[in-house]
C-alpha cells in the first residue's frame, strides 16, 4: 500500500517546492555584504515600496527619469524593494540595492553596490537565464560598470536605446545573440540607481 | 431568572479565577473544533485534489516505491520510465473513455530559491490532457501549435512566481534549449498550477527519452469496471497500476491513524478542562459554605442551591465554548499555516473547514460538559445542613 502512496505523492510533493517567489533581496546578505564590502562590520536593511513612498505620482516621475514605462508584472507599485546600508563601525560606507528586470529569458536580478556618493563599486547578476550567461557574468563585462553614476546613465535613452556621449557609451556588449539582455541590463541598472537615489533622499527631490 | 442572576453574580465575585477557568474550557473547545475542522477540510481538499487529477487510474513504470525521496536525493533524477508501446496497447481497451500519456522530467536550476537551487519539473503531455481535465482553461495564450513544438504552457502559480507571460521565452541551461511560452493556465487549485507543460514529443526529444513515458492517466467509461480493468493490467509486465480510489483510501487510513493521536490530545484537553471546572466550582462551594447555610436557613430549598451551583458550572462551560469557537475561527489561518509547514504533503484548498454544524455540535458539547461537571459540586452544596454549614463557615 505504501508503494501506491509514495508513487503518487511524489507527483504532488515535488511540484509544491519547485517554485519560489522572486524578490529583490540578496540571496545571502551576510555572505554577499562581506564579499562586496570586505571592510564592513555590519549592515542595515530597509524594505520599501513605491506605494508607500509616493504611489502612482512617484512612479510616473521615476518613469520619466528612466525614459520608459514600468512593466505591469515586474515593476508593480507593490513590489517590495530592499536596500542595504553598509556600516563600518557606526559609519555608513556604501549601499547595496537590487532590482528585478525583465530579460529575454525571464527575470534578471541586477545587484549594484555603491559608495556613499552612489557611484557603482560593483555590479553582478544575482540571477540570469541566458545561453550567453557566462559572457554576461564575466568580470570583463560587469567590470565596465565600475565607477559609473546615475548622472552617466541619464545620458542613456532607454526607450530608443540610444547612447549619447559619456562613459556608458563605451560599455561593450560581449554577447553575440542577446542584445535584448544587454539593453535590459542597462535599463535595470539605470532603474536601480534612480530607485536607490529616491530611497536614500526621499521623493520629490 | 433570579437564579441565573445569582449564579452570574457569584462568578463575577472571583473574576480572575472565573476568567482562567473559562479560558481553559475555551482552549479545549478551540482545539477540538480545529481538529475536527482539519479532519473535514483535509479530506475534502485531498478528495478534490485527487478528483481533479482527472483520471481514475494511473499506470506507472514498476520501480522504487520511494520515488519521491529518490527524486529529491538524486537532484531530480531517478524517475522510472516505461515504453510508449504500453500506452498504445492499453489505449485499445474499449472500456477506456479517455487516456493521456505523460512524461515527467526534471532539471536542476542553481539560481532558484534564492540561490540555493531548485528542481523544475516539466511535464510532457499530449492533446488528450485537456480532454482529461476539461476544467483547465487558459488565462492567456493557447494550446501548443503542434505536437512537437518547442513551446511551453505554464501553470498559474508557476507563471505568477516566475513572472512569466505568454510570448516570453524560457531557457533550459543544462539542455541549452529555448522554449516559447504559448499559454498560461487559469488557477485550478491543484498541483497543476505549479507545472511547466510541454508537448510530449518535445519532452521525449529534448530530454533524450525517445518513446518513454512516466505515467498514463486513464478515465473509464464505467467506474464499475474499475476492478476488472485493474485486474487485466496486473498481467502487463513492467508496470504498476495505481487506482486513485486506493490512493485516497490509503492516505485517509494514514491520516486516520494520526487522527487517533490528535483526538486523544483533544479528549485529554477536554478532561483537564472538566476537572478544572469541577475544581473551581467545588472550591467556590467550600468558600461559600456559610453563605449557603444562611441561604438555606432563610428558606432556599435544596433544589434552589443545586440550581445555582449547576448553573454556575454550565455558565462557565457555555462562555468557554463560545470563546473557544471564536478562537478556533480566528485561528484557522494560523492552524493551516502550521499544518502546511508540518505535513510533508498538504493538498491545495482549505485544510481547516469549520462548518455551522461543527460549531453547533461543539457548543452543545460544551453545554453538556457543563451540565455533567456541575452535578457533583451542586450535589455537595445542596446536601449541606444549614446549621453545620453556618457553624463550619465561622
Amino acid at each position: 500500500m505504501l508503494k501506491l502512496l509514495f508513487s503518487v505523492l511524489f507527483l504532488f510533493s515535488i511540484y509544491t517546492n519547485s517554485f519560489a517567489a522572486i524578490g529583490c533581496s540578496l540571496d545571502d546578505p551576510d555572505r554577499d555584504v562581506k564579499r562586496l564590502f570586505p571592510e564592513s562590520s555590519g549592515y542595515l536593511t530597509k524594505f520599501i515600496t513605491l506605494k508607500e513612498l509616493g504611489g502612482q505620482a512617484l512612479q510616473s516621475e521615476i518613469e520619466e527619469k528612466l525614459g520608459d514605462k514600468f512593466d505591469a508584472v515586474y515593476e508593480d507599485l507593490d513590489v517590495s524593494y530592499v536596500y542595504y546600508t553598509i556600516l563600518k563601525g557606526k559609519d555608513p560606507i556604501g549601499y547595496i540595492h537590487g532590482v528585478n528586470q525583465k530579460g529575454k529569458f525571464g527575470v534578471l536580478q541586477i545587484v549594484i553596490a555603491t559608495d556613499l556618493k552612489e557611484k557603482i563599486i560593483s555590479f553582478y547578476y544575482q540571477r540570469i537565464s541566458s545561453p550567453e550567461v557566462s559572457k554576461f557574468r564575466a568580470n570583463e563585462f560587469t567590470g565596465q560598470f565600475k565607477g559609473l553614476t546615475l548622472a552617466d546613465f541619464y545620458r542613456y535613452n532607454v526607450l530608443e536605446n540610444k547612447l549619447s556621449d559619456g562613459p556608458v557609451v563605451k560599455i561593450i556588449d560581449y554577447s553575440v545573440n542577446s542584445p535584448e539582455d544587454f539593453r535590459a541590463t542597462l535599463r535595470g541598472i539605470k532603474k536601480d540607481l534612480i530607485l536607490l537615489d529616491y530611497f536614500l533622499h526621499g521623493a520629490g527631490k | 431568572m433570579k437564579i441565573l442572576t445569582v449564579a452570574f453574580k457569584n462568578l463575577q465575585r472571583k473574576k480572575i479565577r472565573t476568567f482562567l477557568t473559562i479560558g481553559g474550557v475555551a482552549i479545549a473547545v478551540a482545539v477540538l473544533v480545529s481538529l475536527m475542522g482539519f479532519d473535514t477540510g483535509y479530506q475534502k481538499s485531498l478528495t478534490n485534489d485527487i478528483d481533479k487529477m482527472g483520471y481514475q487510474v494511473l499506470v506507472t513504470a514498476k520501480g522504487c516505491p520511494y520515488e519521491a525521496a529518490t527524486l529529491m536525493l538524486k537532484g531530480g533524477g531517478g524517475l522510472r520510465y516505461m515504453e510508449q508501446s504500453v500506452f498504445d496497447k492499453i489505449a485499445k481497451d474499449p472500456r477506456i473513455e479517455r487516456i493521456s500519456p505523460q512524461l515527467a522530467a526534471t532539471e536542476f536550476d542553481k539560481d532558484r530559491q534564492n540561490g540555493q537551487g531548485g528542481i523544475i519539473l516539466y511535464m510532457g503531455v499530449s492533446n488528450s490532457y485537456l480532454e482529461l481535465k476539461p476544467w483547465s482553461k487558459f488565462k492567456s495564450g493557447q494550446w501548443f501549435s503542434s505536437d512537437d513544438a518547442d513551446e511551453v504552457i505554464i501553470g498559474y502559480e508557476a507563471a505568477e512566481l516566475e513572472q512569466r507571460v505568454a510570448g516570453d521565452q524560457i531557457f533550459i541551461p543544462n539542455l541549452n534549449k529555448v522554449l516559447k511560452v504559448v499559454g498560461i493556465f487559469e488557477r485550478t487549485g491543484t498541483q497543476d498550477d505549479g507545472i511547466m507543460f510541454i508537448p510530449l514529443a518535445t519532452a521525449q526529444r529534448i530530454f533524450d527519452l525517445p518513446g518513454k513515458l512516466t505515467g498514463i492517466g486513464i478515465k473509464l467509461k464505467d467506474i464499475g469496471s474499475l476492478g476488472d480493468f485493474e485486474e487485466s493490467l496486473y498481467n502487463e509486465p513492467g508496470i504498476q497500476v495505481i487506482s486513485m480510489a486506493q490512493v485516497k483510501g490509503t492516505i485517509f487510513n494514514l491520516v486516520s491513524s494520526s487522527k487517533v493521536m490528535t483526538n486523544s490530545v483533544a479528549i485529554i484537553a477536554i478532561l483537564i478542562a472538566v476537572i478544572g471546572v469541577v475544581n473551581t466550582i467545588l472550591m467556590s462551594v467550600f468558600e461559600r459554605t456559610k453563605e449557603i447555610g444562611v441561604m438555606k436557613a432563610i428558606g432556599a430549598s435544596r433544589l434552589d442551591i443545586f440550581h445555582i451551583i449547576w448553573l454556575e458550572t454550565t455558565l462557565i462551560c457555555v462562555l468557554g465554548g463560545f470563546f473557544g469557537e471564536i478562537i478556533a475561527i480566528l485561528g484557522t489561518s494560523l492552524v493551516e499555516h502550521i499544518i502546511r509547514q508540518t505535513l510533508p504533503y498538504a493538498p491545495a484548498g482549505k485544510l481547516v473547514i469549520i462548518t455551522p454544524v461543527l460549531l453547533l455540535g461543539s457548543f452543545l458539547g460544551a453545554v453538556i460538559m457543563g451540565l455533567i461537571a456541575g452535578i457533583y459540586p451542586a450535589f455537595r452544596a445542596s446536601s449541606m445542613r444549614p446549621v453545620e454549614a453556618i457553624r463550619s463557615g465561622d
